[in-house]
């Protein structure tokens, strides 16, 4: 080429490469105020997103779903701490308030968390969505169970009065409903967090140390001391209470009407969970077969509080071929599917038609049996069938010990792979898991496969072509 | 002349500082042109007069000096983030989000850094690959050839250990699986994985370790071996002449002065290269996840992407040979190539001839087609191990699939030399087109086809694994 043109078109070039890098830099300066500020906003997004994951796994145990506290342990959605010092937040987390439940957190000082997590939940505290940290610790399924306050039944509280001394006791009752049940759990049975109290190796326990404990809580445990709470005379009467338990009666100290909390999510798998392993006896719709009574029904799900529902299938129901899906299910899971039980108690009708259990021990959605082609769920359940219907006797605070009918022990759903699939190794619920992990299967094919694998066979056939018929040519 | 001229006698201060940085580009004297080459920079490193056929940019593509630019960019953004970055978990992390997010620049400066040491990866595996194609290697310049594979190295070295340096998960787990290759190395491989870890695992004092390479040892021995290949390249004779497939006897050489000629070109693709990487690295930012979790793998874990077609080959044999054996063989190959590859007539001829240019199709044509075909074969129908389930997983993993790639290569090879009759340097340049290509592939494959559990997903179809 002619070099005074190649000169040429060089300095254009350079010319505009450097006028190029002027104006970029003087568009980034004017851009860059702004970027920093998106920048701060997306790792404060970040880093309160991974800190309601923190908080649903460490702290909503006691500090409640939303921060709202549980019993006297205090609330964290507060002003209060919004205009604390950061550091100030970080050395409460890190190294534990002394004489009170709340204990070291950080690794140096022995407990779970780093420095850098530490720094996400003050950032919670300081600037969190609590609205969206209840729905991450449902959707976790680390929802507190423990009920917060409950009002005692009154009429066994009436008969509480009979008893001698019973004034104090039920002065006992009334400060255990507003101020201990959230952990030592409804009639004293314990709970997650903390130990029961109605028992006989603590009633051995003398007036003192009771007192002492109540009044100066238990070093190196959840227990605070209440003196600063409870009056020595509220004290006493709790004391009385736990030393008297076993002349209490039952139910006296219910769990009160807390729904389970719900998500989307939830609901979703609470779904699969129930046409995976439920369905199958309950009816795909929860209608009831000849082996199990209907679930959807008004009587049942109106007067089975949604512990109770927890509470049975968490334990089973012993006598029956009820199992226990405590061991195969998380209470997480478990959760999920209470929730989608009671979802169908606005719509329930007033009977239950159970569909005819299939013969074979297929599959949910097997009306009918028979080859596969002819079962149709939504056929099946229309099936009238005369079977009377049969409910589960709904006493919310028992453990619920009869179901009337004898469906066939031999119908236990097995050990389900569906619920075992559904929990791989970790504690997290699936949902929260990896998502399902398919096995290397190709898939079907479409036009980005064809154009890909048509592609490369193209290129790489011309290629050959090419070059083989040019190496065949007879030379010169 | 300013020193000399009777009437500057008391020159003024300005004068005297400009006499001293801007000297005078005539000197009316010999002697007086002469200081001047010998003073100059560019002339230092540059000789004063070109071959003008070496100026054709689609000769050298620019390649090593882009390199150099590269280098240069990675050298002073380097130094500004060092500023502001502390070696240690989780300040390192912390760093970065402050960098990012309360630093003025500091994003940019960033992912200049990261995108320039991304590109120098690609750039000078292409220098490799031009010098190799044009065997500009031969005689006499076989030694550079050695520096400038070392260099290579060192770079992917820089690469790796600048990796780790950001904390994330995408660092942590990469560095992870990287230097799980080395514990493979027979005898020495447990003591040398715990020296370059400093411990059992990626911790605190990988980080320290890295930061120190990455930061002294490396880029020191990196602008030394740069001296070093500058300074060989004017004493083998400067840049091999470029020569067209048909000319046989010593082209005519024309020379330009370097001084504008090369310089300015050089300037020119400088400033074209700054301008698109610096729009680049404002657009795109540089990756950066969640801080490192040990306790939380990824899924898949991949290595930084250069490494993807050693940890390809990894899926498919013992990690023996494919994590010591076969790259050990590669390195070896690549370092005796100009001391095989030995036909002085052909230098500067891109493919060495006209047969070299068919079989150079042929080789890239083979590589698209049989390497996939393999690796689907490996990875869905072969199964060594299965099949003869009392064999050693050496023999089973490692020197059956070894001898099925190793065989049709072989037989290549010979068909080439027997029915293509390719020579010497025609079956070389086949055999090393072919394993570069197929390597690239195995690459492609590793970053883009490989998903969940090191599974192959199409691309468009990759699921998404959320923890």
């Amino acid at each position: 080429m002619n070099p005074e043109r190649t000169r040429k078109i060089e300095t254009l070039l350079g010319l505009l490469a450097t006028q190029l890098i002027v104006a970029a830099l003087l568009l980034y300066v004017l851009d860059e105020p702004g970027r920093i500020v998106a920048a701060q906003d997306q790792v404060l997004h970040t880093q309160l997103d991974q800190a309601m994951s923190l908080y649903a796994e460490n702290c909503a145990v006691c500090h409640g779903l939303a921060g709202e506290g549980i019993g006297s342990i205090p609330a964290l959605e507060n002003e209060g701490l919004r205009s604390m010092p950061y550091y100030d937040l970080v050395r409460v987390i890190a190294d534990g308030r002394y004489n009170t439940g709340m204990p070291a957190w950080s690794l140096e000082n022995g407990g779970p968390l780093s420095d850098y997590q530490i720094g996400e939940l003050v950032a919670l505290i300081l600037s969190g969505d609590w609205q969206a940290t209840q729905e991450r610790v449902v959707n976790l399924g680390l929802a507190p169970l423990v009920p917060f306050t409950t009002d005692p039944d009154p009429a066994l509280l009436e008969q509480v009065t009979w008893l001698p001394g019973g004034e104090t006791l039920q002065v006992g009752i009334r400060v255990y409903a507003a101020e201990c049940i959230a952990c030592h759990g409804t009639d004293g049975l314990g709970s997650a967090i903390a130990p029961a109290l109605n028992e006989p190796l603590v009633r051995t326990r003398t007036v003192d140390e009771l007192t002492r404990t109540i009044a100066y809580g238990s070093a190196g445990t959840l227990m605070a001391g209440w003196d600063g709470v409870l009056s020595p005379e509220e004290i006493a009467a709790a004391v009385a209470l736990i030393q008297r338990w076993d002349e209490i009666p039952s139910g006296t100290l219910p769990a009160p009407e807390a729904p389970v909390p719900l998500t989307a999510e939830s609901l979703v798998l609470g779904s699969e969970l129930y046409t995976a392993s439920c369905a199958r006896c309950h009816g795909t719709d929860g209608q009831g077969t000849m082996r199990a009574p209907g679930l959807n029904v008004r009587g049942f799900l109106t007067e089975t509080s949604d512990p109770a529902i927890q509470q049975i299938v968490t334990l089973g129901v012993p006598g029956t071929s009820m199992p226990a899906w405590g061991d195969r299910m998380t209470e997480a899971e478990i959760q999920a599917l209470v929730g989608f039980i009671r979802q169908w108690e606005p719509t329930a009708p007033e009977v239950a038609v159970p569909s005819r259990g299939a013969g074979g021990g297929a599959g949910a959605g097997n009306g009918r049996g028979g080859p596969p082609w002819l079962r149709d769920s939504a056929q099946a359940t229309a099936l009238p069938l005369p079977t009377p219907t049969q409910l589960v006797d709904p006493q919310p605070t028992e453990i619920p010990a009869v179901v009337e009918g004898s469906p066939t022990p031999t119908s236990i759903p097995a050990h389900t792979p569906g619920a075992e699939a559904q929990t791989p190794g970790g504690g997290n619920p699936p949902w929260a898991q990896a998502a399902a992990e398919p096995a290397a299967a190709l898939p079907p094919l479409d036009w980005r496969i064809l154009a890909l694998v048509g592609g490369g066979l193209a290129i790489a056939s011309t290629l050959i072509l090419i070059g083989y018929t040019a190496l065949k040519r007879p030379r010169r | 002349m300013t020193e000399t001229d009777p009437e500057n006698q008391n020159p003024s201060l300005l004068r005297r500082i400009r006499a001293r940085l801007v000297p005078d580009a005539h000197p009316a004297d010999d002697r007086g042109r002469m200081r001047m080459v010998l003073d100059s920079l560019i002339l230092h490193l540059h000789p004063p007069k070109v071959p003008d056929r070496t100026l054709k940019w689609t000769y050298t593509w620019g390649l090593g000096g882009l390199s150099a630019v590269l280098m240069l960019i990675l050298g002073a953004t380097g130094a500004i983030l060092l500023n502001n970055y502390t070696p240690s978990a989780p300040q390192a992390y912390l760093d970065i989000l402050e960098l990012r997010s309360n630093v003025w620049f500091g994003e940019l400066v960033r992912n200049l850094h990261h995108w320039s040491a991304n590109l120098l990866v690609i750039i000078a595996v292409l220098h490799l690959l031009r010098v190799f194609l044009t065997g500009s290697y031969r005689a006499p310049r076989e030694l550079n050839w050695l520096i400038g594979v070392g260099m290579l190295l060192l770079v992917l070295a820089a690469n790796f250990t600048g990796y780790l340096l950001p904390w994330d998960q995408l660092a942590y787990w990469a560095i992870t699986v990287g230097t799980g290759i080395l514990s493979y190395i027979p005898l020495v491989g447990e003591w040398l994985s715990r020296l370059v870890l400093g411990g059992p695992e990626v911790g605190a004092s990988t980080l320290l370790n890295f930061y120190s390479l990455h930061i002294s040892f490396i880029p020191l021995l990196i602008f030394g071996l740069m001296s070093f290949h500058f300074w060989r390249v004017r004493k083998d004779g400067g840049l091999t002449l470029p020569r067209r497939i048909d000319e046989t006897e010593e082209p005519r050489v024309e020379r330009l002065t370097t001084i504008p000629h090369l310089v300015r070109k050089e300037l020119v693709f400088a400033l074209v290269w700054i301008a698109a990487i610096l729009i680049f690295a404002m657009l795109v930012p540089a990756p950066l996840e969640d801080i490192a979790n040990p306790g939380l793998s990824p899924n898949p874990a991949k290595a930084p992407w250069y490494f993807l077609g050693l940890q390809e080959l990894l899926l498919h044999f013992h990690p023996l040979v494919a994590g010591i054996i076969l790259p050990g063989l590669a390195m070896l190959g690549i370092f005796l190539l100009p001391f095989i590859d030995i036909n002085t007539a052909s230098v500067g001829i891109y493919f060495r001839s006209r047969r070299g240019r068919s079989l150079s199709l042929l080789a890239l044509g083979l590589a698209i087609l049989l390497t996939p075909l393999w690796v689907l074969l490996d990875e869905f129908i072969l199964d060594w191990s299965a099949w003869l389930p009392s064999w050693p997983s050496l023999i089973t993993n490692g020197l059956i699939p070894m001898t099925v790639v190793l065989l049709p290569l072989i037989l290549i090879d010979d068909w080439a030399q027997k029915h293509l009759r390719a020579d010497l340097e025609e079956r070389i340049l086949f055999l090393v087109i072919f394993l570069f290509t197929a390597f690239g592939i195995l690459t492609a494959i590793g970053i883009f086809f490989r998903g969940p559990g090191m599974n192959l997903y199409w691309p468009w179809l990759m699921p998404e694994v959320v923890h």
